[in-house]
């Protein structure tokens, strides 16, 4: 909310100076974010007047005026040609250094000085536009600064307020809180008028059939109006608040919203029907035309005003068009009520409609303010314009506003700051607040809350009261006791995270963080591709954008665009992991989040590296990532079997990574089609890993075994399989042969036709190693038949002999 | 014998020429070979001096020595300079460029937003907090309603929620960590020590605001928790993180979930007070929001405020990443370019 500093002062005449506003405000919970002065630039900018005005002998879009500052004549060459001679103008003198930056110099324009500028509101920022220079009023005494002449000489502060703050949405409740801070004293206006014309009853009847939307309605009547345009001073303040001046019955209704917080309405009496207001909520749906011309669906429980025949606004939210004020009006009626915070903010929220009234309504509005409102608006029309006032004012409810009492302990606030107030402090407080406090010497004190403090209902937030107004900066620094900390579930998923993240570091992987919604589109068109049915999918209902409209079943897609994007930036290696949350439904728990590590290898085997020429990497450097990966997380043992369930990878390509039977994850080659629709080219391998799965419950730690003492026996066996043959299972057999084998392992494998078409060779290294003697001949030949045996009739190997 | 020593003069010239040309070792030692070796030409004199007249004998035998220890000498000067021709030429054959890269990939860049948050995590599991989770997807009741936001109150308007789509209409993508504490203390008695990590979302897209980002929420429940208390241990956090002698500024604010609440500043980093565009002129940055558990929220768990009293905290990691970075824009975060990822 933007308040000027002057309006404060004529509430409470502080001796604070704007910043020091500022400085007071911010600290005690009213965040000023910017004070700034609304003369800047203008400091070489007078008021004149033109005294001649005649076009430019060398240039016909030109000027000549010759203006004075009341004691000097000015010879100005002026582009613009919408004003004549005796306009009062704003002229920019030598030197003057416009808001715009332009700064103004004495120069000659086709042969003519000019010794100075006339401005437009653009170059001296008072608009964003302008046709013209400005012309300013025609009593403007020529010769004063212009900030003074536009009453700029201000200082216009922007607030901040809290939702809880609804009190401080006004110059009065900013300067009431100023006056809480410094002690200083509050002054309401006064609001005199002549009350002469007919008594209000003879003119409208008002009833409230729902007094719990509606606890308080005020009203006041004037005819004889005109309707004109508001006193600059007024239309310059709404401007500078950012409301647009209409006419003097809107204006006042405004202008009383920004000054004491107070929505007003004003109908005009003589389009109401039967000249009466019922304020009722309707029963049934109807439709109802705002006064921005919008048809509106009401709905039952949105509180109306009613007049004889149907509705004439919506409560607390916007009036209609058909009792709206117009040019001919002549009779007004002010609303001036009180209406239910969540009442109104449902119909707005179910309109879509938010309005300054609306706004503060939903915040709590003061209900004893109501009738100082009216009066003060009727007072300023009075002052305006001649007009009759009817005599009294409707005021169904005002018997009920009042003040809540707040018990409060003082040393209760002691107790939750951490700091001492003394009770004396503590009342000292409650006095600037202006809140009675009556202490009958239980200890419990009994403290008056105005009926515009909303937010003050209990001990603690009396408490808030007390600690914010002493200060923050009063409280002191001191360390909560220390307890031994637990280690939860949680700590050990950071620590799993935190191991993973350096191990893929130190393989050269860099982190990536994506959003956690992606694009139903994308979805939508890849379909069975990715593996994952939109319709299962967990949808947010009012998404920013169409890249945000599906929260990920995996962290594939993410991926997949780093590194299309990384490759269009002309980076070809892209090694990125990324830590996050897949989603999806499922029907026993509704919906399931689990966190997992997805990362994406394409490019080079070894970027940087000058000695293996550009090798490209392929499916065994990321099997290479992943299953020591999966060590390093103490997630062993897993095995890494073919896999056809994912679709994203290129059959043969694809293996699931299993543990105790379940798969804790999976990787593979990208399938040709999806790297196309990501406009990839070359080969990209993907991993992604069920986190919390594949590292939950660390295996027992490892068992000390006797190292051997004699010394092991190799043996290589080179054999020909049939290229469908799994070597890890072969590996794997070839390990339980015999208690003697240690460990099998390729040396070398290769095609070709050398030992025919749909064949492989494949070279074993095993390693014998007996714990307590050294073998024999015998044994060792032994152990080689029953491999070279089991790769035969097991696996349909052919030894080679070379 | 005239016809000895003239003999021996020209093996003497003869030797000292093939010692002169040889080529290398070999060529050396062929020469050593040939002339004073144990099967060589003035070694057969030598040998034959014994079988000379003995007025001959001294003189010959005189010459023969001191050709043959020419000859050494000559051989070992001719030796040292071979070799050292030798270990020359095979240096600088074998030398390698020890400025080329080494082998094996080069380490890859934590993402600047994790490795915060990450240092954020490991200061306070350092000052006994432990860390727990809670769903991103999460019900209304514990993202507002429990958290002291009734169904009708402004302060909803705080933050700009997604909704996802249910049955029952009452999921969200929680606007912050905060519901963490409520299925904490739903679930533990205190004391409670936690900080709450996690991914955010709020429907909101600028240079400063993103609709998925990151908080770390911190709560701590005891019998004698103090403001006073949340004041150190936010001052301990904030040197550990941002150094030493940076005073920190606690402005009252409102949670609806704490009171008394405050807005916690920091000087700013960037111009030390002076006032800058990243302060907007203040010479402070706001950095987190805290406060004292209100006890509405203890009523929501079944703790009794009257025993007991807690403070809660809770910040932006990307705000303090782009702080302590530098960084400007806070979708750099997002598009995850190699390139931005390379410099952290």
């Amino acid at each position: 909310m933007k308040i000027p500093y002057s309006w404060l002062k004529e509430f409470v005449d502080t001796r604070l100076s704007p910043a020091q506003v500022q400085e007071a405000l911010t600290m005690a919970g009213v965040e000023v974010s910017s004070c700034r002065f609304l003369g800047e630039g203008l400091d070489s900018v007078v008021t004149a007047r033109i005294i001649e005005m005649r076009p430019h002998p060398d240039a016909d879009r030109l000027s000549l005026c010759k203006v004075t500052d009341g004691s000097t004549t000015f010879g100005i060459v002026c582009g613009a040609k919408n004003m004549k001679a005796g306009d009062a103008v704003a002229l920019a003198k030598i030197g003057a250094r416009l808001p715009n930056g332009v700064e103004i110099k004495k120069a000659k324009i086709r042969g003519q000085a000019s010794e100075g500028m006339l401005c437009s509101e653009q170059e001296l920022k008072l608009a964003e536009a302008s046709a013209g220079i400005m012309i300013l009023p025609e009593d403007t005494d020529p010769g004063k600064p212009l900030a003074d002449a536009l009453g700029l000489s201000d200082w216009l502060l922007e607030v901040e307020i809290t939702p809880n703050r609804g009190d401080c949405l006004s110059v009065l409740g900013v300067a009431r809180e100023i006056a809480s801070i410094t002690g200083e004293k509050v002054v309401l206006p006064g609001v005199p008028f002549p009350e002469e014309g007919e008594p209000i009853g003879d003119l409208v009847r008002i009833d409230v059939s729902d007094p719990d939307l509606c606890p308080r309605y005020t009203a006041r009547a004037i005819s004889g109006v005109t309707i004109a345009p508001s006193p600059d001073w007024m239309r310059r303040r709404l401007a500078l608040c950012g409301i647009r001046p209409i006419n003097n019955i809107v204006d006042v209704t405004n202008y009383l919203l920004l000054e004491v917080g107070q929505p007003m309405h004003a109908f005009d009496l003589d389009r109401l029907r039967g000249s009466r207001i019922d304020v009722r909520a309707p029963k049934e749906t109807l439709t109802f035309t705002t006064l921005d011309g919008a048809e509106r669906k009401i709905d039952p429980g949105m509180l109306l005003i009613r007049d004889a025949e149907g509705p004439v606004a919506v409560a607390g939210v916007m009036g209609g068009e058909n009792s709206e004020v117009v040019d001919g009006t002549t009779r007004v009626v002010f609303e001036s009520a009180h209406f239910s915070p969540p009442s109104i903010r449902r119909t707005a929220k179910r309109l879509g409609l938010s309005s300054e009234a609306s706004y503060r309504f939903e915040r709590g509005v003061d209900p004893a303010g109501t009738v100082y409102a009216a009066d003060r608006a009727v007072s300023l029309l009075s002052r305006f314009a001649p007009l009759s006032v009817a005599k009294g004012v409707i005021d169904v409810g005002g018997g009920n506003v009042k003040p809540r009492t707040v018990p409060f302990r003082p040393d209760r606030a002691t107790r939750i700051m951490g700091r001492v107030y003394a009770p004396e402090a503590c009342a000292e407080i409650f006095g600037r607040l202006g809140f009675p406090v009556s202490d009958d010497g239980t200890g419990t004190w009994n403290v008056t809350v105005p009926t515009n403090r909303f937010d003050i209902e209990r001990e603690i937030d009396l408490v808030e009261e007390v600690a914010r107004l002493s200060g923050y900066d009063s409280i002191p620094t001191t360390y909560p006791e220390s307890k031994a900390p637990e280690f939860s579930v949680d700590d050990r998923s950071v620590d799993v995270q935190e191991r993973a993240f350096d191990f893929l570091r130190g393989r050269g992987f860099s982190q990536a963080v994506n959003f956690s919604f992606v694009a139903g589109r994308t979805w939508e068109r890849l379909g069975a591709l990715l593996g994952f049915s939109p319709a299962d999918a967990v949808r947010v209902v009012n998404p920013i954008s169409d890249d945000t409209t599906l929260m990920r079943p995996h962290l594939l897609t993410g991926l997949l665009s780093n590194a299309a994007d990384n490759v269009r930036r002309f980076v070809d290696d892209v090694r990125l992991y990324e830590s996050g949350k897949a989603f999806g439904k499922s029907y026993a728990e509704g919906h399931f989040e689990e966190p997992r590590l997805g990362v994406i290898l394409c490019g080079k085997r070894l970027p940087g590296d000058w000695s293996g020429a550009d090798a490209p990497a392929d499916f065994f450097d990321m099997k290479g990532v992943v299953e020591p990966l999966l060590r390093h997380l103490c997630a062993s043992p897993v095995h890494v079997v073919p896999t056809r369930l994912r679709p994203f990878f290129e059959e043969g390509k694809a293996a699931d990574i299993l543990r105790d039977g379940e798969a804790v994850g999976w990787f593979g080659a990208i399938r040709r089609e999806l790297l196309d629709s990501f406009e990839l080219t070359g080969p990209v391998f993907y991993a992604e890993i069920r986190l919390a799965k594949a590292a939950a419950s660390p295996p027992p730690p490892g068992r000390y075994a006797p190292l051997p003492k004699f010394p092991p026996v190799f043996r290589d066996v080179a054999c020909v399989f049939p290229a469908g043959v799994p070597v890890g299972d072969v590996l794997a057999m070839v390990r339980v042969v015999s208690p003697e084998v240690e460990e099998a392992a390729v040396f070398d494998i290769f095609t070709g036709e050398k030992i025919g078409e749909g064949n492989k060779s494949v070279g074993i290294r095993v390693k014998l190693q007996p714990l307590d003697r050294t073998l024999t001949d015998a044994e060792v030949h032994s152990i080689h038949s029953k491999i070279v045996n089991l790769l035969e009739n097991r696996f349909g190997g052919k030894i080679r002999t070379s | 014998m005239p016809g000895t020593s003239e003999r021996i003069a020209r093996l003497l010239d003869e030797g000292m020429a093939a010692i002169a040309a040889a080529r290398g070792e070999s060529d050396l030692l062929d020469a050593k070979g040939r002339f004073f070796g144990k099967k060589g030409a003035v070694s057969a004199i030598l040998k034959g001096v014994a079988a000379l007249p003995a007025d001959e004998r001294r003189a010959v035998g005189e010459l023969a020595n001191r050709a043959r220890a020419g000859l050494e000498s000559a051989f070992d000067a001719r030796l040292a300079e071979i070799r050292e021709k030798e270990r020359l030429r095979s240096e600088g054959r074998e030398r390698i460029d020890v400025t080329l890269p080494g082998r094996g990939p080069m380490p890859g860049h934590r993402h600047p937003v994790s490795q915060t948050m990450s240092d954020i995590i490991s200061v306070f599991r350092r000052l006994g907090f432990s860390v727990h989770g809670g769903p991103d997807v999460e019900k209304d009741y514990y993202n507002f309603e429990a958290l002291n936001f009734p169904p009708e109150h402004p302060a909803r308007d705080m933050q700009d929620t997604f909704y996802v789509e249910s049955t029952a209409g009452d999921l969200v993508l929680r606007t912050h960590t905060s519901p963490i504490q409520i299925r904490t203390m739903e679930r533990m008695k205190p004391p409670v020590r936690i900080i709450a990590p996690g991914t955010v979302y709020r429907s909101d897209s600028d240079i400063t605001h993103s609709p998925m980002f990151h908080q770390v929420e911190g709560l701590a429940v005891d019998r004698d928790i103090t403001m006073a208390d949340l004041k150190g241990l936010l001052t301990e956090f904030c040197r550990m993180t941002f150094g030493p002698g940076k005073p920190l500024r606690f402005r009252p604010s409102y949670f609806p979930f704490t009171e008394p609440s405050a807005e916690v500043d920091i000087r700013c980093v960037i111009c030390g007070g002076s006032g800058c565009r990243v302060c907007k002129e203040s010479g402070w940055l706001e950095i987190l929001g805290a406060g004292m558990v209100d006890p509405a929220v203890f009523g929501f768990v079944g703790y009794d405020p009257e025993e007991y009293a807690g403070f809660a905290f809770g910040m932006g990691v990307e705000r303090i990443a782009m702080l302590r970075h530098g960084i400007s824009d806070i979708r750099l975060f997002f598009e995850n370019d190699i390139r931005f990822l390379s410099q952290f």
